[in-house]
């Protein structure tokens, strides 16, 4: 394949930050100051440097763009193959976005060994990017694997009192999950290769692969594992809390911000695709743990003292969303699902952020020992509650579009899924979902009243200094990012939707092509040998109707999730939907006009 | 036999490391003055220009040629080359690495290189041997240099237990390895390697192969330290000079997979291997399971860090039977794999001791986990050079280590049927468990305050294979593709 310039951004945007590792090391280490201006410019250019993935996107194509792809490693066929496309582009800017307003805010608060800090984080940055950017399974799995690393040493290092424990389980649980992933690429690797002809890991070229059923459950199972231990699921979810409540404030907002979206990125990049029919055996499961994940995780973080519990445990109820709606396979649910992951790298990174400015001047993270901060720390207090609304989801906030999404996406999942893929009582679990988005204003609001309301009686609170002008910088963009994901989700949606079309258009159609031994799902029996052109085409056509969703058949979208028992906002939906072209456009009206009450 | 002198131009990389440790073992009777760092570099010397020899003779043999020598008792081919390189520049990290110890802890003598260089050139007989005997000869001749080199530090009781018990064990090896090659040898007529494997297949003793290939698997067992047969290696790797762990741990084991790829791999590969549940591979997949299993698990366990890499070791050589037994039934890049992780496996092991040499002094070796707190406050390059090479023992991306566990692992897939998934599964979550006891180092060193400032042993031997070790191994696994292009 041919390299234009666009395809070198990627390679570049993965180069700057190592790079800048390297340049960091090779300074003394007693220039603190230096390290930390580095590591900014650094994060900077990267930021820049992505930023160029825009000018040379292309919204209306659906596949891979800006690929850059070189032969890595001849012997394996592993290429080193990175390329864009509407459900990674985000998260990519998303994640060189925090970098530098992590090490911005992190500012004096890191005091030892500032130049590994800097290091780490940066490394960390390519690790990340190289995860979302690389087109080849090989090569994802390094750069999944390199996160790893530093994020453990940033828990261990510069983390609080049980760190050792937090960052030990950080890597067993992550590692166990990985590893397990291993063994299914091999599998894969070693099964395409002989039905190709030719080794590889390209990963376009391991999808033209259709494995057999029972391969492709077991396969599925070992990658899902991997995903949802990072997502994380209910009951794999336990990591979370420990190394949040442990790892530095710059630790927190990364691994809430980015790695947890590698969860849920990974399902729809590699599993789901890879693996249709494990998909589909799977996904009750997973489905009903998301919903599970999002009420436990909602209760849980309710009952929290420590503030950064509370995130994390939102954070599980949050990804819940993600979970839930990227498997209920229809355009608005894995279009919600993006979205709410961006909105969730803002407004989680936000506030990890917000608690880190409290813990620098309290040095504590008890509920009970602040309150009444609003009068000694009025812009930080009226910048953080913009933040806690986008996080529980306050129409015109970011939060709001992304469950919206899902919420819909799930409710109308019965309709528009192709043969084949069973989704367990879709209005059921909508429902409940929807419950989890009022739990999620209730234990944020609680924490916001906690800590910013009431008497200022703490004697220790009572000379906290305001933001001052470094943490402004940080706070600035990202309240206005969580304004502007709530008020304009269409430039975003628009761009994700033909990647998300073709998501759910391909899946159903390797779903169709039944391949493997004879099996049934539920009611309808799949066996290679009988399949009839109308059993294709009746296939094809479900398939077709999920994957036009959100542009449209809006109207009838939006009228059967009427049906199903929404009421104001669906009715919203269905409403805009009628005049609006867009489906965007009509969860932009409906963001204006109410939100989803179940 | 005919002996034709133009053969002798094939075996240079052999001939060099035999006559510059002959050399070496007179220079000491003519040496004067305490410190052998001279000795050491010439040591060094021969073994790198042994290591280039190899090289030069792999360029020009022409793609996959195979030359018998010397009737057919020695072979040169690529991988026989590439592994005698790996041997020779293995050894010469091992000279580097001794001086500054020998000096540090007293037992300065010299004999110790020539007998250094006399065992690197037995492994580099394994590395081309083409015949049953010469298979016998060439661990010999290695073997009793490393237990030579074992009991040099004379006046350390732990390492003439180490001495005793590495000699007597690996005498009773050989004697499995005898009785092996002599049953092989009753079935088939032969102890040529390459003609084994077609004379095997239609013996009329199947019963003497059997019986045969599992006295080997039990001698080569002893020999790479597998479970139930790796007693003596904890005792041996602790008690030996730090130095000649590394040595033992990388090169001798090294060299006993070499000898086993073409044992198994070619003499009794292919068709013999199929007597169903009673070919070679059938105990050797049990003991590849139960060696990286119980390897890791004692691991965990362990508070010396030379006695828990001598159980990581016992693991690795788990994972290199894994490879055996895929390259036993048929998988086409099981030997790449193996020659891949040998090589990333061999620069891990060296410089991993390297630095546990370098942090340990005259006064307090520093071996248990506990001493190396705060080594990455105090030494924040050694404890990053320890942080890659502990990385790369566990398998975690982007280093050497990595690759060769991928790669291993991959070529156990390619066995017909997926029949390896089950080791392979085994494998992988042994690789979790490793994890956790290398991180507990690097836990150490990172998470840790130190309770006593470091007065590590300076000298350049040591600080090249610290510096060398960890950029090769990194190098290794970021651009796997012109290793593996070398190895074939």
């Amino acid at each position: 394949m041919l390299n234009t310039i666009g395809s070198f951004v990627l390679p570049l945007v993965l180069a700057l930050p190592i790079v800048g590792a390297i340049f960091v090391m090779c300074t003394p280490k007693t220039e603190t100051t230096l390290h930390r201006g580095l590591g900014l410019a650094f994060t900077i250019a990267t930021l820049l440097a992505s930023l160029l993935t825009l000018r040379y996107f292309n919204p209306r194509e659906a596949g891979f763009q800006l690929v850059f792809d070189t032969e890595w490693i001849p012997g394996l066929g592993a290429h080193f193959k990175t390329g864009v496309d509407g459900i990674s582009v985000f998260l990519v800017l998303l994640t060189t976005l925090l970098m530098p307003l992590t090490l911005l805010c992190t500012g004096r608060a890191i005091e030892k060994h500032v130049r590994e800090f800097t290091a780490a984080m940066l490394v960390l940055e390519t690790g990340m990017l190289g995860a979302f950017v690389s087109l080849d399974l090989f090569m994802f799995y390094v750069f999944w694997e390199v996160m790893l690393i530093p994020m453990y040493l940033l828990i261990g290092i510069w983390g609080g009192q049980r760190r050792l424990y937090a960052s030990i389980k950080f890597v067993i649980y992550t590692m166990v999950g990985s590893l397990l992933m291993l063994v299914a690429i091999f599998y894969v690797y070693v099964q395409a290769g002989s039905v190709l002809g030719t080794s590889t890991t390209d990963l376009e070229r391991l999808l033209t692969v259709a494995l057999p059923y029972n391969a492709q459950v077991w396969c599925f199972a070992a990658f899902a594992l991997a995903f949802a231990i990072k997502v994380p699921l209910f009951p794999l979810h336990t990591w979370l809390p420990d190394a949040h409540v442990e790892a530095p404030t710059a630790g927190s907002v990364i691994l809430a911000g980015v790695l947890l979206k590698f969860g849920i990125y990974g399902f729809l990049r590699y599993a789901m695709p890879m693996f249709p029919h494990g998909a589909a055996v799977w996904a009750p499961t997973i489905s009903i743990l998301a919903v599970i994940g999002i009420i436990y995780g909602a209760f849980v973080a309710f009952a929290q003292d420590d503030v950064k519990k509370l995130v994390a445990y939102s954070s599980v109820s949050h990804l819940g969303f993600c979970a839930l709606g990227v498997f209920a396979l229809t355009s608005y649910g894995i279009s919600g699902s993006i979205y709410a992951m961006l909105s969730h790298g803002l407004t989680t990174g936000g506030l990890f952020l917000g608690i880190g400015v409290l813990y620098e001047r309290r040095h504590t993270r008890r509920l009970a020992e602040y309150g009444g901060i609003w009068k000694q720390m009025p812009v930080f207090s009226g910048l953080f509650l913009i933040i806690v609304m986008g996080s529980a989801g306050l129409p015109a906030l970011s939060g709001f579009v992304g469950e919206f999404l899902t919420i819909l996406g799930t409710f109308i999942a019965g309709d528009t899924l192709p043969a084949g893929y069973d989704f367990p009582m879709p209005r059921l679990l909508g429902a409940l979902a929807a419950t989890g988005v009022v739990l999620g204003a209730i234990y944020l609001l609680w924490m916001f009243q906690k800590v910013f309301f009431g008497k200022l009686d703490k004697a220790k609170n009572g000379k906290l200094p305001d933001l001052n002008g470094r943490e402004l910088a940080t706070f600035i963009p990202l309240v206005i990012g969580i304004f502007l994901l709530g008020v304009f989700p269409r430039p975003l949606l628009v761009v994700m939707e033909p990647a998300v079309q073709k998501f759910t258009r391909d899946f159903g159609r390797r779903l169709t092509e039944c391949d493997g031994p004879p099996h049934t799902y539920g009611t309808r029996s799949c066996d290679p040998s009988v399949k009839t052109q109308a059993e294709i085409e009746n296939n094809l056509d479900a398939v077709a109707r999920g994957a036009t969703g959100v542009s449209r058949t809006l109207g009838r979208a939006g009228g059967a999730a009427g049906a199903a028992g929404g009421t104001g906002a669906t009715g919203a939906a269905g409403g805009t939907g009628a005049t609006g072209e867009n489906g965007a456009a009509a969860a932009n009206g409906a963001a204006g006009t109410g939100r989803p009450t179940p | 036999m005919s002996f034709n002198p133009a053969e002798l131009g094939y075996l240079v990389p052999y001939l060099i490391l035999a006559v510059t440790g002959m050399l070496l073992v007179l220079a000491e009777a003519f040496y004067h003055g305490e410190d052998r760092t001279a000795l050491a570099s010439l040591t060094a010397a021969g073994s790198f220009a042994s290591a280039i020899a190899s090289v030069v003779l792999l360029r020009q043999l022409e793609g996959n040629a195979r030359v018998p020598l010397l009737g057919e008792m020695l072979v040169a081919d690529r991988s026989g080359y590439v592994l005698s390189a790996l041997f020779a520049v293995t050894t010469g990290l091992a000279a580097l690495s001794s001086p500054a110890h020998q000096r540090e802890h007293d037992w300065q003598i010299g004999e110790y290189y020539g007998v250094m260089l006399l065992s690197a050139s037995g492994m580099v007989m394994l590395a081309h041997a083409a015949n049953l005997v010469t298979v016998f000869l060439g661990i010999e001749t290695m073997s009793i240099g490393v237990y030579v080199m074992c009991a040099m530090r004379r006046r350390s009781r732990r390492g003439n237990e180490a001495a005793m018990k590495y000699f007597l064990i690996g005498a009773f090896a050989t004697g499995f390895l005898m009785y092996g090659i002599a049953l092989i040898y009753g079935a088939g007529g032969t102890t040529k390697i390459a003609q084994l494997a077609t004379v095997l297949g239609q013996t009329r003793n199947p019963g003497l192969v059997v019986a045969g290939g599992f006295l080997l698997v039990v001698a080569f067992g002893f020999k790479v330290a597998a479970v139930p047969f790796h007693m003596w290696a904890p005792d041996a790797y602790e008690g030996a000079p730090t130095p000649v762990t590394g040595f033992m741990a990388a090169a001798v084991k090294a060299a006993a997979i070499a000898a086993m790829i073409r044992v198994f791999g070619t003499a009794l590969g292919g068709d013999v291997v199929p007597f169903g549940m009673l070919g070679w591979a059938s105990p050797l997949v049990v003991i590849a399971a139960i060696t990286i299993t119980v390897g890791n698990i004692t691991a965990v366990r362990q508070d010396n860090i030379k006695r828990m890499l001598a159980y990581s070791s016992i693991s690795h050589a788990g994972v290199l039977l894994v490879g055996v037994c895929a390259l036993g039934l048929g998988a086409p890049s099981a030997t790449t794999s193996l020659i891949y992780y040998l090589i990333a496996y061999s620069f891990t092991t060296m410089g991993a001791f390297a630095i546990v040499s370098y942090v340990g002094s005259r006064n307090r070796e520093r071996l248990l986990v506990d001493d190396w707190a705060g080594l990455g406050a105090q030494h924040p390059a050694v404890a990053l050079a320890m942080t890659i090479l502990l990385l790369s023992f566990g398998g975690i991306p982007p280093t050497g280590g990595f690759f060769a566990k991928f790669y291993v692992f991959k070529a156990a897939m390619e066995v017909y049927d997926g029949q390896l998934l089950w080791l392979v599964v085994i494998g992988v979550i042994n690789s979790a468990i490793s994890i956790y006891y290398y991180l507990r180092i690097v836990t150490a060193m990172y998470f840790r305050e130190a309770n006593q400032p470091f007065a590590p042993t300076r000298s350049s031997g040591l600080l090249f294979v610290i510096t060398v070790c960890p950029l090769l191994v990194l190098e290794l696994g970021i651009m796997p593709g012109w290793w593996l292009k070398l190895v074939g």
